[in-house]
């Protein structure tokens, strides 16, 4: 038995330190510094003053962390919705009996593998520009003038256009997941329900739904988080200073604590750690949100 | 499986041998160019001289101008080795003001300020606060850049000295059609804060942002209702509201479609593989108004600077090459490759596409720091430009702007 | 012959009544090929050509000096090399830190085991944010970002801790699946845990640790904000931060033609590597998926 605690040591040290220094402790600290005026990201305890909530409230008060917390909100719910809905559907058809099944999976699953660098500039430079664009050729092409007029990148269209880019690559990951969730349930449902004389819908509304609860709550845990974590695609769609429609709260936290921009503002890294904490705090709302609305019987880990 | 993994260590360990011991002293440059573009290139090619000259190491490290905004704060925070770097006056003088060196001695040991252009050696001293502590180079005047060939086909002969005169212009550029006037997501903002300083001077207009004064200052309201109308008028590309930069800088006033665009005397060679050499330039001062504070002789204009890190422990070596390229036949090359203006004295042609930026640069006297204050609160920033873009594209009122900025700036 | 027609037809049969759901899907492969193929055309033109809309005729020919331009100008082999090493490395660690720490979770009781699988999966929630502030602070403590060596180590130090989480969770169910009547053997022929471990249960999971390799390897290839803040110096940039500072450099000089090379350049390798092994990724999304 001693040798045996002696094993576990030593299978599990590594794994452990790691996590002890990546994550408890910078949490840790970073929780601590939100209380605390730093001001600059180096200094050390000694140099912080504290300031209770101060950090807080100036969040609060700033418009435009507030913009940037109603963009990030917009793209959780509203993209949400959008790549499940897509993705469920599109899981639906890779398995009802399609060809080239595998093809299709792949090819859209593909944006996921590209850097989120590239897959961005494609869209921004070429889809969305006014001169050449494909969406502007594409309605010219196709007789709707007016349309093709749509100023894509301007401010207001700016934000759906972001948010439109990056659902379209995350559609192939969510299909995935909803795809190997509807692979497991078993054919003899989906024949007694035929035999009953149940649609395609109804068989997929009455059988597919329901088994499905455990993959939809694993699809809605991994939007939100990578949700939470909105960076690249914010600072592609934006040149030089930040946008209102594409601000993200990570990126205020660059901006504050990197200092991006033309112009130097009070830089206070107490302040990005309270956006770190907020952050961090919405996963767990969200996470809470989602297992008291979704209950899942069946054990998924 | 081990085996996979220990072959794999150790390819990768092959892989990570590439470290050299270098000899003599190691100067370390951030340079906020690209080595695609020509001042990159003639820098190289500087730097390259120094180093077969004085054995010395000399690491370059080209970030570009996204690259040192970005990354050059962390990078000093983090106690870098960063000897030398560049960037505008402002930004250098302002920015990273805690890590520049007081560069008095090491000028006058050198002679420097013989053969440099003294109003901007002034400009430096001014920006940080009274000592020399940036050595400027690549002069640069912001203001209206305009295509010669449209403004003769739309027969404007003289460029536009007041408002009215302009927006005759704009009429005839429109009459004969093109575009008048054209902008990026990232100039727009000059365009405010220009209009907004010719009333108020600078400082004026960074009070305006930093105390959120839209509706209390008269003068903004005065410059929406100018900006509206060119709006109605159709003055503005129509793409202004939304274009992320260079889709107009390229696609419009490179391509000969747009007659002006308010931009720095570096547009000339950002787009010349576009416009080809050949391309007819012309600059004015932004229009002058009627009871405004400063008049033409007010601009932005300015150089971009080098600093050295007061931590550095080359500092003599990083000065002598800032003199390799500012000075002499480097000098002269960064001037004739990037259509950039000389910084040493001696050098005393200018490049053919900027001889119409000169008239205008001996003409400045008062220096308005960047964008004319309007981006000195960078919470607002953002809001004030989309602000701009909606008023520019039509799509709200003068009053609509003035209302919308007061009520966004008020929790400020 | 007959039987064989019959089935046939009703083959074709049930693959009309899928017309319906055959058009979303085709669309939207169908965007996904326009969207890259112009992308390539637009990399062997000119800037000029481009913006005169003018992408796919080519009036000036093929212009694939854009590419050994664009390869030139930045040192893109560098940036792939750096690629290369951290993805590397770090998924070689993380095999050699995970799958231990998995075993001894999947096979030993002890009082803290749920405690640590707990905060494993906890962690896989921690948003970036909320621990790169201390870690930059500590880095630049250390001196690290002084030296090329030391930022690649600490580039890997940071990919690894990063994906502890999940690659250990991941591994978990690989490991409890695996009959305990392996172990049983192996101690009666005297090998001890360690052993048995190493060369007897490692193995056994190797098809788990495929798939999780490959799909860390995409993961850290692709990371761009911990580079972005970290991998200050030139020499050690990977290819997504590389990417992006080829691209404002292109943007700077006006060479579109020269950017859309540059995407392609970066798009290449993970795309030729998607093509073999889509499958063996695509298992390791739904299994890690499902498990996360």
């Amino acid at each position: 038995m001693r040798q045996n605690k002696a094993v576990i040591a030593i299978f599990l040290m590594p794994a452990v330190l790691f996590f002890c220094l990546i994550f408890i402790y910078p949490i840790f600290r970073t929780g601590l510094m939100s209380f605390y005026e730093v001001e600059n990201i180096t200094s050390g305890m000694n140099e912080w003053k504290f300031s209770g909530l101060a950090n807080y409230f100036k969040l609060a008060d700033t418009s435009l962390f507030r913009i940037s917390m109603w963009n990030l909100f917009r793209i959780w719910a509203v993209g949400g919705v959008a790549v499940m809905l897509i993705a469920l559907f599109f899981a639906g058809i890779l398995n009802s009996g399609i060809k080239a099944k595998k093809f299709f999976r792949a090819v859209i699953y593909m944006p996921n593998i590209i850097s989120a660098v590239a897959l961005a500039t494609m869209w921004l430079q070429y889809v969305y520009n006014p001169r050449f664009g494909l969406f502007t050729t594409f309605f010219d092409a196709v007789g709707l003038t007016d349309f093709a007029k749509t100023q894509w990148t301007a401010p207001g269209n700016k934000f759906w256009a972001m948010l439109f880019a990056y659902c379209f690559g995350m559609v192939g990951y969510h299909m995935l997941i909803f795809s190997s969730g509807i692979e497991k349930i078993s054919p003899e449902y989906y024949e007694a329900a035929s035999i009953d004389g149940a649609n395609k819908l109804a068989q997929f509304r009455q059988i597919t739904l329901p088994l499905l609860t455990g993959v939809i709550k694993t699809n809605l845990t991994m939007w939100s988080i990578t949700s939470v974590s909105f960076f690249t695609w914010s600072q592609l769609f934006s040149n030089v200073v930040s946008d209102v429609d594409t601000i993200s709260p990570v990126v205020y936290l660059y901006n504050q604590v990197f200092s991006g921009g033309n112009v130097v503002t009070e830089r206070n890294a107490g302040v990005g750690a309270a956006v770190g904490i907020l952050m961090g705090i919405c996963v767990v709302v969200v996470f809470l949100l989602i297992n008291l609305l979704i209950r899942d019987d069946e054990l998924e880990y | 499986m081990k085996k996979i993994v220990s072959l794999m260590l150790a390819a990768v360990l092959v892989l990570s041998i590439g470290a050299t011991l270098a000899e003599g002293k190691t100067i370390v440059y951030w340079s906020m160019w690209e080595s695609t573009e020509p001042q990159g290139q003639v820098i190289q090619k500087a730097v390259d001289a120094y180093a077969a000259e004085t054995g010395n190491k000399v690491d370059v490290q080209f970030k570009g101008r996204t690259g040192i905004r970005e990354g050059l704060q962390p990078a000093l925070d983090a106690g870098t080795a960063i000897d030398l770097f560049d960037e505008d006056i402002d930004r250098v003088n302002r920015l990273w003001a805690n890590y520049l060196l007081n560069l008095e001695d090491l000028a006058k040991e050198t002679g420097y300020e013989e053969t440099a252009i003294a109003g901007l050696m002034g400009s430096c001293r001014e920006a940080g606060g009274g000592e020399l502590k940036s050595i400027p180079y690549q002069p640069n005047v912001f203001n209206v850049f305009y295509n010669q060939d449209i403004f003769d086909e739309a027969g404007i002969t003289e460029p536009p000295k007041t408002w009215d005169e302009f927006l005759d212009a704009c009429e005839k550029i429109k009459a004969a059609g093109y575009i008048p006037l054209t902008s990026d997501d990232a100039y727009i903002l000059c365009n405010l804060g220009y209009h907004l300083a010719r009333y108020l001077g600078s400082e004026g207009v960074s009070k305006v942002v930093k105390e959120g004064l839209w509706a209390e200052e008269p003068a903004v309201l005065k410059t929406a209702q100018a900006f509206e109308e060119m709006a109605t008028k159709g003055y503005f590309s129509p793409t202004i509201g939304s274009s992320v930069w260079p889709t107009n800088q390229n696609g419009e006033m490179a391509l000969g479609l747009a007659g002006m665009y308010l931009n720095g005397s570096w547009l000339p060679n950002e787009v010349k593989a576009m416009t080809g050499p050949d391309f007819r330039w012309g600059c004015f001062a932004y229009p002058e108004l009627e009871g405004g504070k400063d008049g033409a002789e007010a601009s932005n204009y300015g150089a971009q600077v080098f600093g050295i890190n007061k931590n550095s422990e080359v500092a003599k070596e990083a000065f002598d090459i800032i003199i390799k390229i500012t000075k002499g036949e480097y000098d002269k090359m960064l001037s004739e490759e990037s259509v950039g203006i000389p910084s040493d004295t001696t050098n005393t042609e200018w490049p053919t596409m900027l001889a119409s930026v000169k008239p205008v640069m001996d003409g400045l006297s008062t220096r308005w720091t960047w964008a004319a204050g309007i981006e000195d609160n960078a919470d607002m920033t953002p809001i004030i430009k989309q602000e701009l873009q909606k008023l520019c594209a039509g799509e709200i009122t003068a009053q609509q702007f003035v209302d919308n900025l007061e009520a966004k700036s008020a929790s400020n | 012959m007959a039987k064989n027609k019959l089935h046939a037809s009703s083959g074709v049969q049930k693959q009309t009544s899928l017309i319906p759901a055959y058009i979303p899907i085709v669309l939207w492969v169908l965007f996904t090929f326009v969207l890259i193929g112009w992308i390539v055309a637009a990399s062997l033109s000119t800037t000029r050509d481009i913006f005169l809309g003018k992408t796919l005729e080519f009036p000036t020919g093929l212009h694939f000096e854009n590419y050994s331009k664009a390869w030139y100008s930045q040192n893109v082999s560098v940036f792939f090399k750096n690629s290369l090493l951290y993805s590397i490395i770090s998924v070689a660690l993380l095999v050699l830190v995970c799958a231990p720490a998995s075993y001894a979770l999947s096979r030993f009781r002890f009082a803290t085991n749920k405690l640590i699988q707990n905060g494993f999966v906890a962690a896989m929630g921690v948003p970036v944010v909320m621990i790169i502030l201390p870690l930059f602070s500590s880095v630049s403590r250390f001196n690290i970002l002084n030296n090329d060596t030391s930022i690649r180590a600490l580039m890997i130090f940071l990919y690894v801790g990063i994906n502890v989480p999940y690659t250990t969770i991941f591994l978990l169910s690989f490991f409890s699946n695996l009959s305990r009547s392996f172990e049983e053997a192996a101690s009666i022929d005297g090998c001890g845990p360690v052993r048995t471990f190493w060369t007897i249960m490692l193995p056994l999971a190797q098809p788990g640790i495929i798939t999780v390799s490959i799909f860390n390897f995409i993961n850290i290839w692709n990371e761009y904000f911990m580079s972005l803040i970290f991998a200050n110096s030139n020499a050690t940039r990977p290819v997504a931060v590389g990417l992006y500072s080829m691209i404002n450099s292109m943007k700077y000089t006006g060479d579109w033609a020269g950017m859309f090379s540059s995407v392609i350049i970066v798009f290449l390798p993970t795309f030729l590597l998607y093509l073999f092994l889509s499958e063996k990724i695509i298992a390791g999304v739904t299994g890690g998926g499902i498990k996360g």
